[in-house]
């Protein structure tokens, strides 16, 4: 039972603040932030944590890995995070703790435990995208992200579950699984990177890899209430992503602090020849930015241009995601923000354009999945019923969907009036961010209209499910940097229900964003977010 | 798609964009109507017609899948549904306006057009389904006349 789970013990963390959640957000708005550093201290960064407990001795690599491993084992028969578990975890400990041993050096990642998204090819691992076409499939090459990580001494700890090949917003489109999110198991943990994020709520993994096409990070962020950090597109190579759809897919990171989404990003970035849409632009020490909170001045964001992007705050989103969403814009003022409301005219259009552009590009991405090099093929008389066969037997049914209107918007006589067109709506779609981010340092807005749905809520309603998108799409389509980090709770579940503030940078200033959203986390009253299910991190 | 439709007549017109003219606010695009604790969207008034809605049969055949009956009896109206939604893009002005294909690139980032041999070609050969020697095995293509 997760009531009797003990929290790992080798873990020398700093006691998180626990969030008794309340029935509604009153309790969190009505009392105003304070920098007073004798409260509660604030979350802490996990990975730095790791670094120097490995380094002075504290404790070891291995006895890290044990406790996540049983940690893992105890959790996931409630919440199916992970379609596949490492077994080379403890061998990969016992690397680190023989170099430090040896008094040789190790990476920044050393020992971390990571999790990462299905669909990011991992050498030897099962990568299956959460598709039966993949059900089998080891990758022979990882991708340039996991590379990294193992390079800076990153331990992967398993595949996180997913919607298949990344088309869904609540994970239950994996042919596998559906992933209960740690805060109340009867609502799913958004998607499609459901479980990256859950996995890092639930404290089965420090950090996590996800991806992001139309918010696929963002949203699972708010549902379970951790950080996600979508980079700039170009940012992080895409190398070893499995395409959905290529103009608009990055990877992303979770954390359980901005500290640590930062830490994970800065190890993935750079430019890669492998990928010829990644960015030559230099890739900025983002630790720096997790300043103590001993440091902060009394106004530590004196004259940060923020604005409230006026049409997420409309009809159709929650009451109390918008009064969070408010909160939120009081607090980034008392720490001395200039928040004024801005609009975006195009705003609304971003919705179809993101699905026309989607739909379409994976109908292509997705044709290499022929049952013919890899994956599973249904044998037939003739090569185009082997195709058809082992396509529609091997295809969940949203990708099914998904493939069949791109076939339709990018057919002959079509491709005008909808993908040309959603491409010209980009362009506008772009221009407003712009002017908006020329008068402001960053942009806010809610992650999502609504807290996490109950498990089958919008399964069978495709423009339920896609309405929950509106307030992440434009993002990806203007190919801007974005992160989301927990604000508030709202009413629902055991204990309440996460919502998570959207904060949005100009292209390649990330650095902004994990300033900003470092220091807002850092002096949130009643941060550090803890699913109420789970035990006590000692 | 008659309900739907007439529940429509009652929702405000679809963003008319004009270079420098505000659009409505997000929820025009969807109508967002609160059932409990259920949000319900309902796709905008039809912009598409009805001739050229999508026939599903053909396209899953352009697509290399196939569908069963009962497949094709679940996913069309959805298709339909989705793709009249789409429709609403046909009222935005776009004249003048370039198509962007991706976010904005810094320039030209190509590698040499130069071969290299992947040194883990055991693994890509294990991962083949149909494998003889040097080829992949394939059943042979016949012509549907």
């Amino acid at each position: 039972m997760l009531s009797t789970l003990q929290p790992p013990r080798s873990l020398t963390l700093l006691p998180f603040r626990r969030f008794h959640g309340s029935k509604t957000i009153a309790s969190l708005a009505s009392s105003s932030p304070t920098l007073d550093a004798s409260s509660v201290s604030p979350p802490q960064s996990q990975i730095l944590t790791t670094r120097r407990s490995l380094l002075s001795g504290e404790t070891t690599a291995s006895e890290i890995a044990k406790s996540y491993l049983s940690r893992i084992r105890l959790t996931e028969p409630q919440l199916k995070c992970f379609l596949h578990v490492s077994e080379n975890v403890l061998k990969e400990a016992q690397e680190i703790d023989q170099r430090i041993s040896r008094g040789e050096g190790v990476g920044p990642l050393a020992g971390v435990v990571i999790g990462v998204k299905d669909n990011i090819c991992t050498e030897g691992m099962p990568s299956t995208a959460a598709s039966r076409i993949l059900e089998h499939y080891r990758p022979p090459f990882d991708a340039t992200a996991v590379k990294k990580i193992k390079e800076m001494g990153g331990i992967v700890v398993g595949k996180t579950n997913m919607d298949e090949f990344g088309m869904g917003s609540t994970t239950e489109a994996s042919a596998f699984q559906v992933t209960a999110n740690p805060w109340d198991l009867t609502r799913v943990p958004g998607g499609s990177s459901g479980g990256s994020a859950a996995a890092v709520a639930a404290n089965q993994c420090m950090v996590s890899l996800g991806s992001d096409t139309g918010g696929s990070v963002r949203q699972p962020a708010s549902f379970c209430g951790v950080v996600g950090l979508k980079p700039t597109y170009g940012r992080v190579s895409r190398f070893g992503l499995m395409a959905y759809a290529s103009s608009l897919d990055v990877i992303g990171c979770f954390g359980s602090t901005v500290a640590d989404a930062g830490m994970l990003l800065h190890a993935v970035s750079g430019y890669d020849r492998f990928d010829s849409t990644s960015s030559k632009q230099d890739v900025p020490e983002f630790e720096s930015q997790s300043l103590s909170m001993d440091s902060f001045e009394s106004k530590p964001l004196k004259g940060v241009r923020v604005g409230l992007i006026r049409e997420t705050l409309e009809e159709g989103v929650d009451s109390g995601v918008r009064s969070a969403t408010q909160e939120a814009a009081s607090h980034l003022e008392a720490l001395g923000c200039l928040v004024t409301e801005v609009s975006l005219p195009s705003f609304s259009l971003g919705l179809p354009a993101y699905y026309v552009i989607a739909s379409s590009e994976s109908s292509s991405n997705l044709s290499r999945y022929d049952g013919v090099r890899y994956g599973n093929q249904v044998m037939a008389d003739e090569l185009n019923k082997l195709y058809e066969c082992s396509r529609g037997q091997g295809f969940g049914g949203e990708v099914k969907m998904r493939i069949l209107m791109g076939t339709y918007a990018l057919s002959a006589g079509y491709y005008d009036a909808y993908y040309k067109r959603a491409q010209q709506v980009r362009t506008l779609i772009r221009k407003d961010f712009k002017a908006a981010l020329d008068h402001n340092d960053i942009l806010i807005s809610p992650a999502a209209p609504s807290a996490a749905y109950k498990i089958g809520e919008k399964k069978d309603d495709p423009l339920a499910m896609y309405a929950g998108d509106i307030m992440t799409v434009n993002v990806n389509l203007a190919g801007l940097p974005a992160i989301v980090l927990p604000c508030g709770l709202v009413e629902g579940g055991p204990s309440g229900l996460p919502v998570g503030l959207q904060m949005i940078g100009a292209a390649f200033d990330e650095e902004t964003l994990l300033k900003v959203g470092h220091i807002f986390e850092q002096t949130l009253k009643g941060s550090g977010f803890v699913p109420p299910t789970l035990p006590n991190v000692a | 798609m008659a309900a739907t439709r007439a529940l429509l007549a009652a929702i405000s017109a679809c963003p008319r964009r004009r270079m420098g003219i505000k659009s409505s606010n997000f929820s025009s695009s969807l109508q967002f109507q609160r059932q409990e604790s259920r949000i319900i969207a309902r796709s905008f008034s039809s912009y598409t017609n009805s001739s050229s809605l999508p026939d599903i049969s053909c396209l899953a055949e352009t697509a290399r899948i196939s569908l069963t009956p009962a497949e094709i009896e679940e996913c069309e109206p959805k298709i339909r549904q989705v793709i009249d939604w789409f429709g609403q893009l046909q009222q935005v002005d776009v004249n003048c306006v370039e198509p962007a294909i991706r976010a904005e690139m810094e320039g030209r980032n190509l590698r040499e057009d130069a071969p290299q041999t992947f040194e883990n070609r055991d693994s890509i050969r294990a991962s083949i389904p149909s494998f003889d020697e040097t080829y992949l095995k394939v059943p042979k293509v016949l012509n549907k006349e």
